[in-house]
């Protein structure tokens, strides 16, 4: 190959590699809807109870450095909340709850309302703005379940 | 053990590392790939060959010392660090050193296939390499990460464990 054609294969694997970056990061983080299933908390562990309004579940591993940056963000946010628990679960530790909440990328972080039914799910590290917004909803709709 | 609420299971109580200096590092490391990469296209195989196996050497390097002792992560701290704000947030040094195993895999995967005549795994390795080097450097993405998910997926790595 000669170097004109060569320094075009770069460029192209730049501007692919950029596409993939940009979309990446659009994606990455956001908070989804996810529907009903319900987590019982002693499946996590002996002794585990989640919040009495909602629970921040976040499924991580020892070797993934952006799981401490969603734990802290997440941490903060429950310690500012009555009644929002934040907990961490280490795969590495507990590999099957990976394959029953079909965890594919860390960290992955799933809302659950007071009952422990599943309402949002997130990968990647969240903002925390966002979480914030749904953690909102999910209380105010424990709160008129409750009422 | 059951899921902590401050974390603590999963965090290593090793002293942290400034963040920007893994990547400061990916971005060095990913030049280089570009230019091991260009080297095998215009068909100096053996220069991509050398070039690529010494990066090799700086991964195993990196995932062998940990990832503060990298030669980028000297560099780092002896010229760039100087120069900026301190970070706002130490972190883990387990991740990144992590990583540096995962770099030397796939660079020294094809130093070896190249060196037993299998035709542009050089080439390849470079590419694959560059990648995820750039991703990481720019975007702050961590393929370190998704390898070991996957590693622990498929019941490969098991915490508390000797690993294989």
């Amino acid at each position: 190959m000669n170097p004109a054609a060569a320094l075009a294969v770069i460029a192209g694997l730049l501007v692919i590699a950029t596409l993939a970056g940009v979309i990446w990061r659009a994606r990455n983080g956001r908070v989804r809807d996810a529907g009903g299933a319900r987590v019982n908390a002693q499946s996590l562990g002996p002794g585990v109870e989640f919040g009495s309004t909602a629970t921040i579940l976040q499924f991580s591993t020892e070797y993934c450095g952006p799981c401490r940056v969603a734990e802290r963000v997440l941490g903060g946010i429950a310690s500012e909340r009555d009644g929002v628990r934040f907990l961490e679960v280490d795969l590495g530790q507990q590999p099957h709850l990976a394959g029953e909440f079909d965890v594919m990328q860390t960290p992955t972080i799933l809302l659950l309302d007071a009952d422990g039914d599943i309402r949002s799910r997130i990968g990647g590290v969240p903002r925390a703005n966002e979480v914030a917004a749904r953690l909102d909803e999910i209380e105010k709709e424990s709160r008129v379940a409750a009422a | 053990m059951s899921p902590q609420p401050d974390g603590a299971s999963v965090r290593t109580k090793k002293p942290g590392i400034d963040p920007r200096g893994p990547r400061f590092g990916a971005g060095i490391t990913a030049v280089l790939l570009l230019v091991a990469l260009f080297l095998g296209l215009v068909g100096a195989t053996l220069a991509a060959t050398v070039l690529l196996a010494v990066l090799a050497l700086l991964f195993l390097w990196g995932a062998a010392a940990g990832i503060g002792r990298h030669p980028w992560g000297l560099l780092f701290r002896a010229l760039v660090r100087p120069r900026l704000k301190p970070p706002a947030e130490l972190e883990d040094a387990a991740p990144p050193t992590f990583a540096q195993g995962v770099g030397f895999v796939i660079t020294a995967l094809g130093v070896l296939l190249q060196l037993v005549g299998v035709p542009y795994a050089v080439v390849v390795a470079s590419a694959l390499a560059f990648v995820a080097a750039f991703l990481n450097a720019v975007f702050g993405y961590c393929l370190g990460c998704q390898i070991y998910l996957l590693l622990v997926r498929f019941g490969l790595v098991r915490r508390g464990q000797p690993q294989t």
